[in-house]
């Protein structure tokens, strides 16, 4: 007995060293820039990010009864046959206003960026990263609907972020806030050169921008077009705080996105430019 | 403590794994969806506490792995992190089992949030190192604190509804419910 205890210690010392060896090679081998998914892992994402979306769906829904039912409950019997049309047709309005707002949100951000010469292509958030400090979000359109790793998305609003893995159905994206995510910008005033990086508090900040470039608060910010993942000229937002220390070279540059990450419901991808997707299809042939 | 069989293991991990599927698809969508989109809960941490501190098993350091790999899906924290800091929790704890009296509810809050301290010390260290930012570990620390606290306050219900999964005896060394 002693010697069969004495040898499964000795081979959960084993096991314990073999996962922390390969946890060590998994964390120097992770990046942060983009992630290919196997096959198990698309298979996850595919079954159970419907259950994310449907989870927001039955919120709305929960919140919809709340408001148009559960508080008309204690109304006249006498006037309720009336009140129910009144419902039925409040739910009706309220349908209608909500696919209007949706309408013409979705026209302004199609009609948005149409100097930008890339094909768009519109999805819906419908989850969040279920750890805190990364800041990424799920949208509902994947490779079948044409999106590639690594693709800009934005909004009306401004830069949201890039794809930093795919499914078939759904798409990751790292969004501007995340301190993984770097974006080389352009104070649209002076034209001073610096790199926005997230801080995990819905702001971000601009580094390398030396003390001598008269940036102000209040001054606003747009991609440089460099590092060939984001075009030139899209707004990233404001700067609304500067602090100038007496020692070093740079200046601590707080950004305010011009997104707000609390309220996006959709966002646009950007797909590769018409030639170079015209050129990827010769290359696979 | 329990010394399961590997059949045993495997019906229990699949059980467990649903759970943790739907908890994952709780804090990442219903939690942003009514508007605590600050805040995410761990389940993953309790889990792997639960297994570390009730489980005997030579496939432990597997367990945390499998469960780690299954929130990586949901986060690009991705899974090695979280297994690193899970199996020298795992290894800690078999060496500390003797001293730790899981007798209470309070001591079991109380010492699933020594080890989700130990656990993000860990975390944030390697995602510090990785990253080379320290700005990281300053700003997720209140967070930490609200979201810990939460999970620990749950952890004797939680891990009452895992012992059944694993059908863990209650009395022993076992967590007090």
């Amino acid at each position: 007995m002693r010697a069969f205890l004495a040898e499964s210690s000795k081979i959960k010392l084993v096991n314990t060293l073999v996962v922390l060896i390969l946890s060590i090679h998994g964390v120097s081998k992770q990046s942060f820039e983009f992630e290919k998914l196997s096959w198990f892992e698309s298979f996850i994402v595919e079954v159970f990010t419907p259950l994310q979306q449907g989870t927001t769906t039955v919120k709305e829904k929960i919140d919809f009864a709340f408001k148009h039912y559960f508080f008309l409950i204690e109304t006249s019997k006498r006037n309720e046959e009336l009140k129910t049309r009144i419902l039925e047709l409040e739910n009706a309005i309220f349908q209608y206003e909500e696919v209007q707002k949706e309408n013409e949100r979705l026209k302004e951000l199609l009609q948005f960026g149409e100097e930008i010469p890339r094909q768009k292509v519109l999805s819906q958030v419908v989850g969040w990263d279920s750890s805190n400090e990364f800041k990424v979000l799920r949208i509902n359109k994947g490779k079948n609907d044409g999106i590639e790793l690594k693709s800009p998305v934005i909004t009306i609003n401004g830069l949201v972020g890039y794809v930093y893995r795919l499914s078939a159905n759904y798409a990751d994206i790292l969004t501007i806030l995340d301190q993984n995510n770097r974006v080389d910008a352009i104070v649209s005033r002076t034209r001073s050169h610096g790199i926005v990086e997230g801080t995990s508090n819905y702001k971000a900040r601009l580094k390398y921008v030396v003390k001598t470039e008269p940036v102000q608060v209040g001054d606003t910010l747009i991609t440089a077009g460099l590092g060939n993942i984001y075009p030139k000229g899209i707004k990233l937002g404001k700067i609304t705080k500067i602090e100038k220390e007496s020692f070093g070279l740079t200046q601590s540059i707080e950004i305010t996105p011009s997104v707000d990450f609390h309220r996006l419901e959709e966002v646009v991808v950007l797909m590769a430019h018409e030639n170079e997707a015209s050129d990827k299809v010769v290359k696979d042939e | 403590m329990n010394n399961l069989k590997l059949k045993d293991i495997v019906v229990s991990f699949m059980i467990t794994t649903v759970l943790l599927l739907f908890l994952e698809v709780f804090s990442s969508s219903f939690l942003p969806a009514v508007g605590l989109d600050e805040y995410r809960l761990g389940f993953h941490v309790l889990i792997v506490l639960f297994i570390a501190f009730r489980i005997e098993s030579i496939y432990l350091p597997y367990l945390v792995l499998g469960f780690e790999l299954i929130h990586s899906i949901f986060s690009i924290e991705g899974w090695a992190s979280g297994t690193f800091a899970g199996v020298v929790i795992c290894f800690l704890i078999s060496y500390l089992k003797d001293l730790i009296q899981l007798n209470s509810r309070l001591s079991t809050i109380v010492i699933v949030q020594i080890f989700q301290t130990v656990w993000f010390l860990i975390v944030a260290g390697l995602i510090t190192i990785k990253t080379d930012e320290m700005s990281y570990f300053l700003l997720r620390l209140p967070r930490f604190v609200s979201e810990s606290l939460f999970l620990s306050l749950i952890s004797p219900l939680f891990f009452e509804l895992l012992s059944r999964f694993w059908k863990t005896n209650r009395d022993g060394q076992g967590v007090g419910i």
